[in-house]
């Protein structure tokens, strides 16, 4: 009786876990979704950024003669100045909860790689790590970290990253840091996640429009179809330098984006492989569980008939 | 002409968007923006522009559908704001809607940053900013009332 009440036992407890990962698989469905909205809706803010920028290299690409147009395309900002890199800037967005299969591992292995490539080639770094699971993992690897974040759940909000991105593009003007990558899991599809490393400072310059649409640009303008000749007040200049830090904070704050995202996704994928996982238990235990009940009462039944036997005698 | 475009809509579609999320999509018949400079206002067919914003309040008078009484108001602080065809976009880091304005909240901001020091070029046009930032949202705030 004994092996057969253990085996009870344990599907018992197997079936309790499968309940709370199949709560946790809807929890992060949920919240998934959510994500993604939000995901969703911060993509318009960009899209319209990169109208504007455009139309201003649309503008200075129409208007060759004109000044404008030269300070569009010739422009320079502190922002997009290569630097040797003496002084580096590393953020690591990771989650504070695990249970979420390998999101967590992969990107503290990423992290590792470009801090161990800094460290080979002796330059500083500034660690800032976001999330437990990776201020644990990378303390645990030795790996000093200057600044740990906390607050960022599955819901990271703009004014949240904003005094971290302001405090990285301070750092940036006066010298600090020559360079800042980011470290966290790109959201390419719901089937498709990668944890990557991506340079954020310096910026990668706007890029000018390709040959067929500045064609097309100025067989409408000759046309006289559109009226696209913006005017820019106080200058193209003027505005490219307020645009590229408001572009850097909206891709900062699309990793933490991204992020929010992916991690749903990673504990939706292995809460989902857990349960199925455990209903291959419940089954397989359940057969042993009946075996081992059938082959009881078989003994016990052969115990009667051999009592039977040993009475007739 | 200008009436009978779009299967006959009128006015002047208006969007205003930030980081997180488009804040409001609507039509109106006349926009004001708070420019660099200054207030600047916008009406149907007007000439296409690229511009930066300062700190102030967008007004949006004649809302098609709105149950504002007519008039919109959303302080929003700085940006940038597209008008092209018909439409005006506004980029903008934050936005609140005139309602949720707290004067209260508004005026000890403005204090505290005047009672802060603050030394060295760079500080201080960085605190002028800030005040000049904090004066405006008062005088949105304020006007509520």
């Amino acid at each position: 009786m004994a092996k057969a009440r253990a085996l009870d036992r344990r599907r018992k407890s197997v079936k309790n876990i499968r309940k709370i990962t199949r709560t946790m698989e809807l929890i992060a469905t949920a919240r998934f979704k959510k994500a993604m909205d939000r995901s969703v809706a911060s993509r318009d803010y960009t899209l319209r950024l990169a109208k504007i920028l455009e139309n201003i290299a649309a503008a200075s690409a129409g208007g060759a003669d004109g000044s404008e147009g030269g300070a569009a395309l010739g422009f320079s900002h502190p922002l997009l100045e290569v630097r040797p890199t003496k002084r580096t800037a590393v953020l690591v967005l990771t989650g504070n909860r695990g249970l979420c299969g390998g999101y967590n591992s992969n990107i503290v292995r990423q992290a590792q790689a470009i801090l161990g490539q800094w460290r080979s080639e002796k330059v500083g770094v500034h660690t800032s790590v976001s999330g437990k699971r990776g201020i644990s993992a990378l303390k645990f690897r030795g790996v000093d970290i200057d600044e740990r974040y906390l607050q960022f759940e599955d819901k990271p909000e703009f004014d949240q990253v904003a005094p971290i991105g302001r405090s990285y593009l301070e750092a940036y003007a006066a010298g600090e840091i020559d360079r800042l990558d980011v470290v966290y899991t790109r959201f390419d599809s719901i089937a498709r996640q990668a944890a990557v490393t991506e340079m954020l400072l310096p910026l990668k310059p706007p890029e000018a429009p390709s040959g067929a649409a500045r064609e097309a640009a100025a067989k409408a303008a000759a046309a006289g179809l559109a009226s696209d000749d913006y005017d820019f007040y106080p200058s193209a200049q003027s505005i490219l330098e307020e645009i590229l830090p408001a572009s850097f904070m909206a891709r900062l704050f699309k990793c933490f984006l991204d992020s929010a995202v992916s991690e749903q996704v990673a504990r939706m994928v292995a809460m989902k492989a857990a349960s199925e996982n455990a209903g291959g238990l419940i089954k397989d235990l359940s057969r042993r569980y009946n075996r081992a009940r059938q082959s009881q009462i078989t003994g016990e039944i052969m115990e009667i008939l051999g009592g039977v036997e040993a009475l007739k005698k | 002409m200008a009436e009978t475009k779009r299967g006959g809509e009128t006015g002047v579609r208006c969007v205003i968007t930030t980081p997180e999320s488009t804040v409001l999509d609507t039509r109106a018949e006349f926009i004001s923006v708070p420019l660099f400079d200054g207030q600047r206002g916008i009406g149907r067919g007007h000439a296409p522009f690229v511009g930066r914003l300062g700190v102030g309040e967008v007004r949006i008078t004649g809302e098609q559908g709105g149950a504002t009484g007519g008039l919109r108001r959303t302080f929003i602080e700085g940006g940038f704001v597209e008008v092209g065809h018909d439409e005006v976009t506004i980029i903008t880091q934050r936005s609140i809607p005139a309602e949720k304005l707290d004067a209260a909240a508004a005026r000890s901001d403005l204090e505290k940053l005047k009672a802060a020091p603050s030394r060295g070029d760079e500080a201080i046009t960085a605190r002028m900013r800030n005040e000049e930032a904090a004066r405006a949202l008062l005088r949105a705030a304020e006007r509520k009332g």
